[in-house]
């Protein structure tokens, strides 16, 4: 199953993605600021981290980039939610790894089937490289 | 006991008619003093008791108001099955006696809103359906009623969130309120959810449109979806609001509007030298090339904010015939900003004839004009 790690310090935006995740069949870990994403992002197993931007401790950004510094994240793809719309914020997270960029206020079929699409491409990758190196 | 203290009272009533008066005057401001310190340990017990009773009663209806939407809504099986104007709330979830409850309802409200400025799309639209059908309209309509503005303004933004009309004869006058924060939230919903006329309160404005909420507005008008845009040019030439036409002049420039250029022009002949210098800035940014003769024939007889920007609009322009006239306010002013902008504005041209009047200044003027011209080619220097 796959799993997803959200990280959002709106608690009712928290509830309300985690609630449309899990009944869309996924596994989701949450976490409320950027010091209890840091700690779940060395720690836990996902595929997708879906991340606000601004949160208190670390913003998005830095979330972002932990998660791409890290090798062993190669796999993870990173999706941001926030209300931010300006032009260099949006350059900056693709610009730093992040996959998608969703902006509030999002839709909830939206945000699933780009969840979809990122892993379709995913699994499409690795099975790529596993026949690459057979 | 009581009549102990009745005697007691009395008696050093009688003694405090016989003292000194600076004893009278020092004891009444104890007693002032005592009595003030009293009220207000008073109040803030009682402000801490009733944010304690408040708390007590969210930590127990929040959690299940969030359930109730998030199996109403977010959750909501026909949400993929059939159109939202369709989907039919279980009733029993909406029924429950607790969310007669005036407090309660407020509640729901709120959380409704925060979901609303998360979520659109379908589910925004069904956010939008249980406001409705739990008539939660009404209870934003009666806050309208009230005479508190705080409220009013919890109403306006209510409705406006829900995307309900509020009915002209409502919301038109509060758009005038004497109150500036009720003012300017009555004006930023009557642009949300007027489709045709968004700008109506326009023509009844006599108070000011301060410069944040100009921010807020632009803002607003800008980002929302199918406003219809008029020809601000109506208000430039009629509004005898000043706040109005120069809030419209920036409008024009950012729509650029160029049917307007005749009644911007008019402007120009005004008494109010703020009002000139923003038309000018306008005809600058709405590259009006016709207003340029006229610009350099009043340059002389006007003040130094609209000398400055005519030389601005001169530079936004840019139609290479004035060039002249450029490079003499450079080299003889003695106006440090007037040979800034000058200099300014002739290396905005971009154009072979500015760049090599820009050498030609380069050689034969004095260090400070090579500084100034040296500063005004940086690019990272906006203009």
């Amino acid at each position: 199953m796959t799993s997803i790690l959200i990280i959002e310090d709106d608690d009712i935006m928290l509830k309300a993605i985690r609630n449309i995740l899990t009944k869309a069949g996924y596994n989701v870990l949450t976490a409320k600021d950027g010091k209890e994403a840091f700690d779940k992002i060395d720690n836990e197993q996902y595929d997708i981290v879906i991340t606000d931007l601004m949160m208190p401790y670390a913003n998005g950004l830095e979330v972002v980039s932990r998660v791409r510094s890290d090798s062993r994240k190669r796999h993870v793809s990173i999706i941001v939610v926030s209300s931010v719309g300006n032009e260099e914020t949006i350059t900056e997270a693709f610009r730093l790894g992040a996959d998608d960029y969703l902006k509030k206020p999002i839709m909830a079929g939206e945000l699933l089937i780009r969840i979809k699409k990122l892993i379709e491409s995913r699994s499409h990758t690795s099975a790529k490289l596993v026949t690459k190196k057979k | 006991m009581w009549s102990n203290l009745t005697n007691l009272i009395y008696s050093a009533y009688e003694q405090f008619n016989y003292l000194p008066l600076f004893i009278e005057i020092a004891l009444a401001f104890i007693f002032i003093a005592i009595f003030a310190t009293l009220i207000a340990y008073g109040v803030i017990l009682f402000r801490r008791w009733r944010g304690y009773v408040d708390e007590k009663r969210m930590a127990f209806i929040r959690p299940r108001v969030e359930e109730m939407i998030t199996e109403q809504v977010l959750l909501n099986e026909n949400l993929e099955k059939m159109q939202v104007a369709e989907i039919e709330f279980e009733p029993a979830a909406l029924n429950d006696k607790i969310y007669k409850k005036e407090w309660v309802r407020q509640i729901i409200i709120d959380i409704l809103i925060q979901y609303r400025k998360n979520f659109r799309g379908e589910v925004g639209e069904l956010l939008r359906k249980l406001y409705l059908d739990m008539n939660l309209t009404k209870d934003s309509y009666d806050k309208m009623k009230s005479l508190k503005w705080e409220r009013k303004i919890k109403s306006v933004v209510e409705l406006t969130q829900m995307d309900v009309q509020i009915s002209d004869v409502t919301i038109l006058p509060l758009t005038n309120s004497t109150n500036p924060a009720l003012r300017a939230a009555a004006r930023n919903a009557y642009i949300q959810l007027s489709k045709n006329e968004p700008f109506k309160f326009f023509d009844i404005a006599t108070e000011p449109i301060l410069p944040w909420d100009q921010l807020e507005l632009f803002k607003i008008i800008t980002t929302t979806k199918d406003i219809a845009i008029p020809n601000f040019s109506r208000w430039v030439s009629y509004s005898t609001n000043k706040s109005v036409v120069s809030f419209c002049l920036k409008l024009i420039a950012h729509y650029d509007q160029q049917s307007a250029i005749p009644a911007v022009l008019d402007l120009l002949a005004n008494k109010d030298h703020y009002f000139r210098a923003d038309a000018i800035n306008c005809l600058g940014k709405l590259s009006a090339e016709v207003a340029e003769e006229r610009l350099i024939r009043i340059y002389n007889t006007q003040p130094l904010a609209c000398q400055l920007e005519i030389l601005k609009a001169l530079g936004r322009i840019a139609s290479g015939k004035h060039l002249e006239f450029l490079k003499q306010e450079f080299l003889y002013s003695s106006n440090f900003d007037i040979r800034m902008n000058a200099a300014r504005s002739i290396i905005k041209h971009n154009t072979p004839g500015s760049r090599a009047l820009i050498d030609e200044l380069k050689e034969i003027t004095h260090e400070e004009n090579r500084l100034i011209i040296s500063h005004c080619q940086n690019p990272l220097i906006k203009y």
